[in-house]
């Protein structure tokens, strides 16, 4: 891998985990709270024992999938345009996976790890689920969407080698011809 | 500067097939380092020669590629070519006309009997008999006969001759006196024959003119193959390889005595590990393949080129180990090395992956096929359009475009076939560390690994996973604006040419 690739690499894991780990977090807490907390749900509590996890899991499932797609694209070396142009619909396949799974992760965390255990995530609440507004909802989805442009798109487009750097949507707008 | 060579005979050919690989690669250049125009002819009593035609291929496809692509290119395909033509010495005579018809013996055993009773003596029946029309059948003697005959002042009035002569007398009146290199075998009948007569008739003509500037060289090859089987009594008188060596004895002894007065310089190059090919008495079937004997003949033209001021009046060329011919055993082997490598290199690239690709691309979307391969957009105009040009970039699409890819294959088919022959056609128990053949083949099949092409000192510096076709198309899609002066499928084959032998990433 190249300098003017690894650089930008590095500088996305970077960005990923102060997103992931810090960031992510204060804006929920702070800018983002009236549409998740409302409705009695315990902010802190839903941030520590959902939200998190959830985002984390989804994080690493990224960083997996990322190493794998980069691991993949150093090794081959395409002979023409068409073998690059397969790559395309494996990068969507992907990326569509990586919404899916943090999709499944916000659910898992939020719903249905309390509802398959029995148990209630807040003490003196009935509800053995954490309480998530509709509006709350959309937010943490659209956050997935966000976190894999972030943790999957970024990296990919800005790292892929070779005739792949531009098989990334978008690859060809932003970076063009090196 | 102006060079013009004169293939003789079936090895003269094969010489001048060499001579224009190396000139194509950008080889043969002036002692400033700029590329000479090249003239060649070719004589030739055989017209049905494998071997003239494929010489005559080699200098038409690159013909063609150099009218199409003009002076849109700095470093492929960048030196002028000029073909003036096959002659051969028994021009317009009948089918099948035999030495004793050449000399009307009838008339000459009328007119004058002591004439024709020395023509009895020095030329059996059979020879006298042999129908020469496939050549002169290994015997010098026949060749001379028929050569002797020529008049340089008479063939200079019509034909291929007087544009010759012509563009010799022209180009030395330039301040850089051309070079008229001659090349053919002293074992056979036509080179061994034709060679010193035409050199010394040329040399003759020059003084004549008050051309004493031009200087006429020559490379003459010694026996470098054997045949393998030989021919029966139903092909009549053939050449034998058991003479090969009493003809180059003869040869040699008259050029040590008449030497000077036919060349200004000689390149003799011979091998003592011989090619085999199959016994042909000529024609179609004398189809023997390339080798690397012809290309250290055609070095000395390089030589003579970059050279002119060089009292020497004969070269010694050796090599180091008894049993292998290595890039170090060529005369300044790292530019040669360089250049022919670039050129393997450059056709393997083109002929198996480029020119595929400009044809996937015509079926395909342009926008769609970009995304797959961005390189295009440097070269090509990114509408559907088969006319529309864009920023100076014409279509993928576009007739002159596809005429000049078509070009540029058949060229680099060509090449590959030249460089496939001599890699591979090395004699008994001797190896050539020049190019590997295997990946030296014109199957159009997408081939992408590079590392191969080329072996020893000449090949470049990377690691082999690294070394593909798809690492010059990335380094051609990084190169800046201003490193790309021309555009469509010459300025492609301009970048190929000076990114596939790059050792480095930019």
């Amino acid at each position: 891998m190249k300098p003017k690739q690894f650089i930008p690499l590095v500088g996305c894991v970077i960005a990923g985990i102060l997103w992931i780990f810090i960031g992510q977090n204060f804006v929920l807490l702070n800018a983002l709270g009236g549409l998740i907390g409302g409705g009695g749900l315990p902010l802190l509590q839903f941030l520590e024992s959902a939200s998190s996890p959830s985002f984390q899991a989804l994080w690493f499932t990224c960083v997996a999938v990322t190493l794998i797609w980069l691991f993949t694209t150093t090794k081959k070396s395409p002979m023409n345009s068409a073998e690059v142009r397969e790559m395309q619909p494996a990068w969507w396949v992907c990326a569509v996976v990586l919404v899916l799974l943090g999709w499944a992760y916000q659910l898992f965390f939020t719903v249905l790890k309390w509802r398959i255990s029995g148990t209630a995530p807040v003490e003196g609440i009935e509800a053995n689920y954490f309480q998530v507004q509709p509006g709350g909802w959309i937010t943490l989805l659209v956050l997935v969407v966000l976190d894999v442009g972030l943790l999957f798109w970024l990296p990919t487009m800005l790292a892929s080698p070779k005739s792949y750097r531009l098989v990334v949507p978008g690859a060809m707008k932003f970076i063009g011809g090196r | 500067m102006n060079v013009f060579a004169i293939g003789i005979g079936g090895t003269g050919a094969k010489c001048t097939e060499a001579l224009v690989h190396l000139h194509a690669a950008g080889l043969i250049t002036d002692q400033d380092g700029k590329n000479v125009r090249l003239g060649t002819f070719l004589v030739e009593p055989d017209q049905q020669s494998t071997l003239l035609a494929r010489t005559e291929i080699a200098i038409d496809r690159y013909s063609k590629v150099r009218d199409l692509i003009g002076n849109a290119t700095e470093g492929f395909a960048a030196s002028e070519i000029d073909h003036y033509g096959t002659w051969s010495p028994l021009a317009g005579a009948t089918p099948g006309i035999s030495l004793d018809q050449v000399f009307s013996k009838p008339v000459l055993r009328n007119e004058a009997p002591g004439l024709a009773a020395l023509f009895d003596c020095l030329y059996p029946p059979e020879e006298q008999k042999a129908e020469l029309d496939v050549g002169f059948r290994g015997r010098p003697p026949i060749g001379s006969a028929v050569m002797s005959r020529i008049s340089l002042d008479k063939a200079a009035e019509s034909g291929a001759w007087k544009r010759l002569l012509s563009d010799i007398q022209t180009a030395s009146g330039s301040g850089d006196p051309p070079i008229i290199h001659l090349f053919g075998s002293v074992f056979g009948g036509t080179g061994a024959s034709g060679v010193p007569t035409l050199g010394g008739m040329l040399k003759s003509w020059l003084q004549q003119q008050g051309l004493s500037k031009v200087r006429v060289h020559a490379s003459l090859l010694l026996p470098y193959f054997d045949f393998d089987g030989q021919g029966d009594q139903g092909t009549g008188v053939h050449a034998e390889a058991r003479n090969f060596q009493l003809n180059t004895d003869a040869a040699l002894q008259y050029l040590a005595n008449n030497g000077k007065a036919c060349f200004d310089q000689v390149y003799l190059v011979g091998s003592d590990i011989k090619a085999r090919y199959d016994f042909s008495i000529g024609g179609r079937s004398q189809d023997n393949d390339a080798h690397i004997i012809e290309l250290l003949a055609t070095l000395g033209v390089r030589h003579g080129c970059g050279t002119p001021g060089a009292r020497d009046y004969a070269y010694i060329l050796s090599r180091s180990k008894e049993d292998q011919i290595s890039w170090a055993d060529l005369p300044d082997n790292s530019v040669i090395g360089e250049g022919l490598a670039r050129a393997a290199r450059f056709a393997v690239s083109w002929r198996r992956n480029y020119s595929l690709e400009v044809d996937a691309a015509q079926n395909t979307p342009v926008k769609t096929f970009a995304s797959g391969a961005p390189w295009i957009r440097k070269y090509f105009s990114m509408t559907e359009e088969s006319t529309a040009r864009s920023e100076g970039r014409p279509s993928i699409r576009a007739q002159d475009q596809l005429a000049l890819k078509q070009a540029i294959d058949g060229y680099s088919a060509t090449l590959i076939q030249w460089l496939r022959q001599f890699s591979s056609n090395t004699g008994l128990g001797f190896n050539q560390e020049l190019f590997s053949e295997d990946q030296l083949n014109n199957e159009e099949t997408y081939a992408n690994q590079l590392h191969s092409v080329v072996r020893g000192s000449a090949k470049p510096t990377l690691a082999e996973h690294d070394d593909t076709v798809d690492r010059i198309k990335v380094l051609m899609d990084e190169l800046p604006e201003s490193k790309i002066k021309f555009r469509g499928v010459a300025g492609l084959t301009d970048s190929l040419w000076k990114l596939c032998i790059q050792a480095k990433n930019s």
